[in-house]
């Protein structure tokens, strides 16, 4: 093979490209970044929290400069019925300060900030260029890539593809064995703007500190959840969706977004803002069942487009994954490419890196979570016995005798239709996944 | 042949220090185009030249990868008054045949840059224009008239055109020249002359209040109908006239007067 272009050609500008790229051009390696947007991060509709402990690797002390909204010090976890909501609150001040917790953040400004850091390191970041295909060698390997410009072949000694969910390019080098609807969900989020005082007052906060509320239940009959989550002027409210039964109920998912924010529990949390943009976005919610293998000749996958998205009821994470799994890329290209060896054995050490991290083994364990969360079971049935339960138990129904816990969890399990062994095996599931 | 293509460097105006929503306006995305087509047609190259800060740089590379030959930079701050703009740009490209610009740019829009430009070089000027088809040793250009008419115009070299921003489309750069200009020099020169910042004032357009008799009629009704000249139809109003210029000019100011829109 004639000499290549560069060594490393990273495809799109989000967390998982950028990380790989400084980590990359950092080690010396000369790397392209592309990004298809006219700026990286330019078409993310993400407005969710962000835990980005992984880039003390990368960058020390990165919460001084981070583009942040607000550090997460409230984390909330709502189940919803029509008419009732039982939430579970925590709030610490220790994730208000240094070295934090959680952040909410706008990803175009997340990911600029990041693809900032790959340029100054010496990777070139080239936009509006949309990488159209693959190019291979003679022995079948992955060369590197083609794109919509003109003269626009680049050939690399390993590309790392981080082209989001849809990833065409792992889908063409045959890293997928196959893609199933089911294990997608649909996100979809409306940006509110409101005051800052009025936020910080509405969700009893001060300065930079913010709030995460995840939802159980609220999208009707289509089986997901909610988000709402504080910006600094504005508030991220949405419903995720899984898309086999957002098409067998035929409904609109703006209408499920309006339907949750009409929600007695929510309205007065979003009363009188003004929405500002609209979007949505596929979210890889399976994990493991989903995921693609991870290397192959000349060609590592990192990401949402490796399907590094973890979506386990109390954990929802995301943009920690796509930084790690990309600066584990980077590490393993650089590592292929001073030995000389860019095969899918000399690439293996991306695998063993992220087997050997947070980023499988947190997927390894909670593998059976993504399917309980979203089964029937849990959006349908458990939110409206518990909320019953609790009911029940708050209700001072004078003058009648308080009745017994256990009695009205019995009562209230029969008149859900829950079989007790239903019961006891998501019980159990849910403690192999999460304790 | 010197074919010049002058662009600005814009930035949003809520935005202004923020590189992600900067860069050239259509109009001298055009410009721009024009001036690559005519060079290729003749077998000369294009430089192309901006007048602003540091940032502005990214234009003239967007310019290079598209395929100009030579960048210059005149080191001036963002709001540069256009008067000072074109004369610093006037003084550095004083053998240029043809100048390209945009008609006006997105963030000030005054579109007087060309026009001054013109007047330095004692140059052939036809600006605003819709449509430029490219001719050897002319430009046969389209301008807009009131009425729906359009004026043709030949000019020849040397001239200036000032293009809107639909009359072509820039052409996308290839992936090697994009990675090629991201590290080409740029020449960046001082002005010649003193570079003032531009006094300008955004807001929102508000009409000159006038006094305004009132109105007559009976009821409130007709008080508003007289007010609002609601059930008067505007053909009314109007003359259809032939007159020479200077009396067609005195009959509206005339007509503009008795409307009210005039001080008397």
């Amino acid at each position: 093979m004639n000499q290549p272009d560069v060594d490393v050609v990273v495809v799109g500008g989000g967390p998982a490209g950028s990380c790989a790229a400084i980590v990359a051009a950092r080690a010396g390696l000369s790397v392209v970044l592309l990004e298809r947007g006219p700026f990286p991060g330019s078409k993310n509709m993400y407005g969710g929290v962000v835990y980005p402990r992984i880039l003390d690797e990368l960058i020390p002390n990165w919460w001084e400069e981070a583009p942040i909204q607000r550090w997460v010090t409230r984390r909330s976890t709502m189940m919803l019925t029509d008419t009732q909501a039982l939430t579970v609150d925590f709030r610490s001040e220790a994730w208000g300060k240094p070295p934090y917790n959680g952040a909410t953040a706008f990803r175009p400004d997340w990911d600029h900030w990041l693809a900032g850091y790959a340029e100054a390191a010496g990777a070139q970041v080239l936009t509006d260029t949309t990488v159209v295909g693959l190019i291979r060698d003679a022995k079948g390997a992955v060369a590197g890539v083609r794109t919509d410009r003109p003269d626009g072949d680049l050939t690399a000694r390993v590309v790392i593809a981080c082209d989001g969910v849809n990833s065409f390019l792992a889908k063409e080098a045959g890293l997928y064995e196959h893609t199933d609807a089911k294990h997608f969900t649909l996100g979809v989020k409306e940006t509110l703007s409101l005051p800052k005082e009025v936020i910080d007052e509405r969700f009893a906060v001060r300065d930079r500190h913010g709030v995460d509320i995840e939802i159980l239940g609220g999208t009707g009959k289509v089986n997901g959840g909610g988000f709402l989550y504080t910006g600094l002027d504005t508030l991220s409210v949405g419903v995720v969706l899984k898309l086999p039964k957002l098409a067998a109920q035929q409904q609109r998912p703006e209408q499920l977004v309006a339907g949750l924010k009409a929600h007695p529990a929510i309205a007065p949390l979003v009363q009188g803002a003004e929405l500002k943009e609209y979007s949505a976005h596929l979210i890889p919610e399976a994990g493991l069942t989903m995921m693609p293998k991870m290397t192959t000749s000349g060609m590592l996958v990192a990401g949402d487009a490796a399907a590094l998205c973890l979506a386990a009821g109390i954990w929802l994470e995301g943009v920690n994954f796509a930084m790690a799994s990309g600066m584990y890329a980077g590490e393993a290209a650089v590592e292929a490419v001073q030995a000389g060896d860019v095969s899918e054995n000399g690439l293996r050490g991306y695998q063993r890196r992220l087997s050997d991290t947070f980023v499988l083994k947190d997927h390894r364990k909670l593998r059976r979570a993504p399917e309980l969360v979203l089964s029937d079971r849990v959006q349908h049935l458990y939110p409206g016995m518990i909320a019953n339960v609790a009911e029940r138990v708050f209700h001072v129904d004078n003058p009648h005798p308080k009745p017994g816990v256990r009695r009205i969890l019995a009562q209230e399990r029969k008149k859900a239709g829950v079989r007790r062994r239903d019961l006891l095996r998501d019980g159990w599931t849910g403690f192999r996944s999460f304790g | 042949m010197t074919i010049v293509a002058c662009l600005k460097w814009v930035s949003h105006p809520g935005e202004p220090h923020d590189e992600r929503f900067s860069g050239m306006s259509p109009a001298d995305q055009s410009a721009l185009e024009f001036a690559l087509r005519q060079a290729e047609q003749t077998g000369t190259g294009v430089t192309a030249i901006t007048v602003g800060p540091s940032g502005a740089d990214k234009v003239l590379r967007d310019a290079l990868a598209c395929g100009a030959t030579r960048a210059i930079r005149i080191e001036a701050p963002t709001t540069a008054a256009g008067t000072d703009v074109a004369t610093a740009i006037a003084d550095h490209i004083a053998e240029a045949q043809w100048v390209w610009c945009g008609d006006y740019s997105l963030d000030r829009g005054a579109g007087s840059v060309p026009a001054f430009i013109a007047a330095h070089l004692l140059a052939e000027q036809a600006l605003g224009v819709i449509a430029a088809e490219l001719h050897d040793g002319s430009v046969h250009a389209t301008r807009r008239l009131d009425g729906g008419r359009r004026e043709l115009l030949e000019v020849h070299a040397p001239a200036v055109v000032s293009v809107e921003g639909a009359t072509a489309r820039l052409r996308r750069a290839g992936l090697h020249s994009l990675r090629t200009a991201a590290g080409a020099t740029i020449e960046v020169i001082a002005a010649t002359t003193p570079i003032h910042q531009a006094e300008f004032m955004v807001r929102a357009y508000r009409p000159r209040a006038r006094e305004l008799p009132a109105p007559a009629g009976e009821g409130p009704l007709d008080r508003l109908r007289v007010l609002t000249d609601a059930t008067t139809s505007s053909a009314a109003r109007g003359e259809k006239t032939t007159l020479e210029p200077a009396e067609a000019a005195e009959r509206i100011i005339r007509a503009l007067r008795d409307w009210g829109y005039l001080t008397p």
